[in-house]
């Protein structure tokens, strides 16, 4: 089907690219054409020689090589990012960053959410001493803004997730919610007990 | 010739010195700034902050140009700023203002202005400087099988969904402990369950079983760690299963109060209907079993017996009540 091809063409058009890529034969793909057979694509910097371990490494002019390797990669349904700040204009920009980012790579956003508000406050007496009338407030406000992002794989939201953490602006927190899509395990198929009738239980 | 800004100095005098190339050749567009540049030149030796560190000081040197006389139009952004950095007003080609307005005029300008300083800025992600970075990362990223393109393809083959959270914050610790939480879903319809099997799954998971979308939640926080937890609901998923097809003993002993749903056979509404229809002689003469027989069989007890089931199933509404309303009325003949 689609799927297995494309992921072949790529990893042959990657094979020819990159070089030091082990184990690249054509794969058993499984006989349903929707079994993942996605492959984790590792990538590693490129080896220092023992002799330079004091000296600065030099950055190669070849980029560092991928390796390929057999795991499944997981699936997730939705990645849900929520993104807190106390300063509406930085997530604004975070947010035309972070879409633009998921155009970039190809990842589809199915939902950019502004949810309301939360205001703390806080209410203090102005004086050290006595005067109980007058008072001083603060408040601290925190402001959302909800990404959801559909259809990913495990290595593009794991691409994604750093680039887009390690350029989270400061002062601002983000909370990620994964759901992940697995298969029903081979034990929970058929009960045991078809296999193994049940005799006398102690639960009587 | 250097010249630069000299208001911090106290000027001996402003001396304009000829000849100065400011390297604003015809051919290249540079940058202006709204800063006026005063052409003086401090005379070093005569310091008025104090004569006994005159000697001992290192000459100052002058900052000179700002570097954004001397950036082309057509520069590469994303060597200016790399990474992130703070802002830096001589590094950045904008007029920007900002900060509260003096009285009758207007935001600082961006020289010195703290505020400019504070905020996070995105000057190293500009559209350019992203479509080079996810360029680098595409070699990275697969692709989504796409025969799994819908909902509910996704839900037929996968029908297990595991969800977790994690969290990025700063402050003194990097860890949360809510990240550990682990929430595994799964519709039961798509679990091999028979009939008696369904029925003891949802007694067994009491709340966690939602009758609206058939889904069957289970969380799970008792494990320091989100793989332990993750384990551990599976764990819990595969008891469920196993201990629901099994048939103790003691089930026999279920009451009509321990059904899940309503049933109308050997009911109290059975019994009514059909002693009242006996009682009326609707069907002839004759007693006993076969007069019941010949009751159950007539449709219109039967549209009865499906009302009443609907009534007591589903609750009351307005087409369930109609419906009770014309059953009753063909079964009393009124």
């Amino acid at each position: 089907m689609a799927a297995p091809m494309a992921l072949r063409r790529e990893l042959c058009s990657l094979a020819r690219i990159f070089s030091g890529i082990s184990h690249l034969g054509p794969r058993a793909l499984g006989a349903c054409a929707d079994q993942r057979k996605c492959n984790i694509i590792r990538s590693h910097l490129p080896l220092t020689s023992s002799t330079s371990f004091h000296t600065a490494t030099v950055l190669s002019s070849v980029p560092s090589s991928i390796t390929v390797t057999d795991e499944p990669d997981a699936l997730f349904q939705k990645v849900s990012l929520l993104v807190k700040g106390h300063d509406k204009a930085v997530l604004d920009s975070y947010e035309t960053f972070a879409t633009m980012a998921a155009k970039e790579l190809g990842i589809t956003i199915s939902r950019v959410d502004e949810p309301l508000k939360d205001i703390e406050r806080l209410t203090v007496l102005k004086s050290v001493h006595i005067f109980k009338k007058h008072r001083v407030q603060y408040e601290m406000r925190t402001h959302y803004r909800c990404i959801e992002l559909s259809h990913i794989t495990g290595c593009t939201a794991q691409v994604y997730l750093e680039y887009i953490q390690r350029n989270l602006p400061e002062g601002v927190a983000m909370e990620v919610t994964k759901t992940a899509m697995e298969k029903v395990p081979e034990h929970i198929h058929e009960p045991m007990w078809k296999d193994h009738p049940v005799d006398d239980t102690p639960n009587k | 010739m250097a010249s630069h800004t000299s208001k911090a100095f106290l000027n001996l005098g402003r001396i304009h010195v000829s000849g100065l190339a400011f390297q604003k050749s015809v051919s290249r567009a540079t940058y202006t700034t709204g800063v006026s540049v005063n052409p003086s030149n401090v005379n070093k030796g005569a310091l008025y902050r104090g004569d006994h560190g005159s000697s001992l000081r290192k000459p100052k040197r002058d900052p000179g140009q700002p570097r954004t006389a001397k950036m082309p139009v057509d520069q590469d952004w994303t060597a200016v700023y790399p990474a992130a950095a703070s802002f830096k007003w001589s590094s950045v080609p904008l007029p920007v203002r900002m900060g509260y307005p003096v009285k009758g005029g207007v935001p600082p300008e961006k020289k010195g202005n703290l505020e400019l300083i504070k905020i996070p800025n995105f000057l190293h992600l500009t559209p350019t400087a992203i479509k080079k970075h996810c360029e680098a990362l595409k070699p990275f990223c697969t692709e989504w099988p796409s025969a799994l393109d819908t909902d509910a393809k996704c839900d037929e083959h996968f029908p297990i969904k595991v969800k977790s959270t994690d969290y990025v914050a700063a402050g003194p610790s990097l860890r949360n402990p809510s990240a550990r939480i682990v929430h595994l879903s799964v519709k039961l319809s798509s679990l091999n369950l028979d009939d008696h099997a369904h029925k003891k799954m949802r007694k067994l998971v009491g709340e966690r079983y939602c009758k609206k979308t058939d889904t069957l939640t289970i969380k799970t926080d008792s494990c320091p760690l989100r793989q332990q937890n993750k384990d551990y609901a599976m764990y819990l998923l595969t008891v469920l299963y196993h201990e629901s097809w099994k048939t103790e003993d003691w089930e026999a002993e279920k009451t009509v109060a321990d059904m899940e749903e309503y049933s109308w056979e050997d009911s109290p509404s059975q019994r009514n209907i059909l002693d009242m229809l006996a009682h009326m002689k609707v069907a002839g003469e004759g007693e006993g079993e076969e007069v019941r027989e010949q009751l159950l069989g007539r449709k219109e007890v039967q549209e009865y017996k499906d009302c009443v089931t609907r009534l007591k199933n589903e609750g009351e509404s307005e087409s369930v009540i109609l419906q009770y309303k014309e059953a009753v009325k063909k079964v009393l003949n009124l």
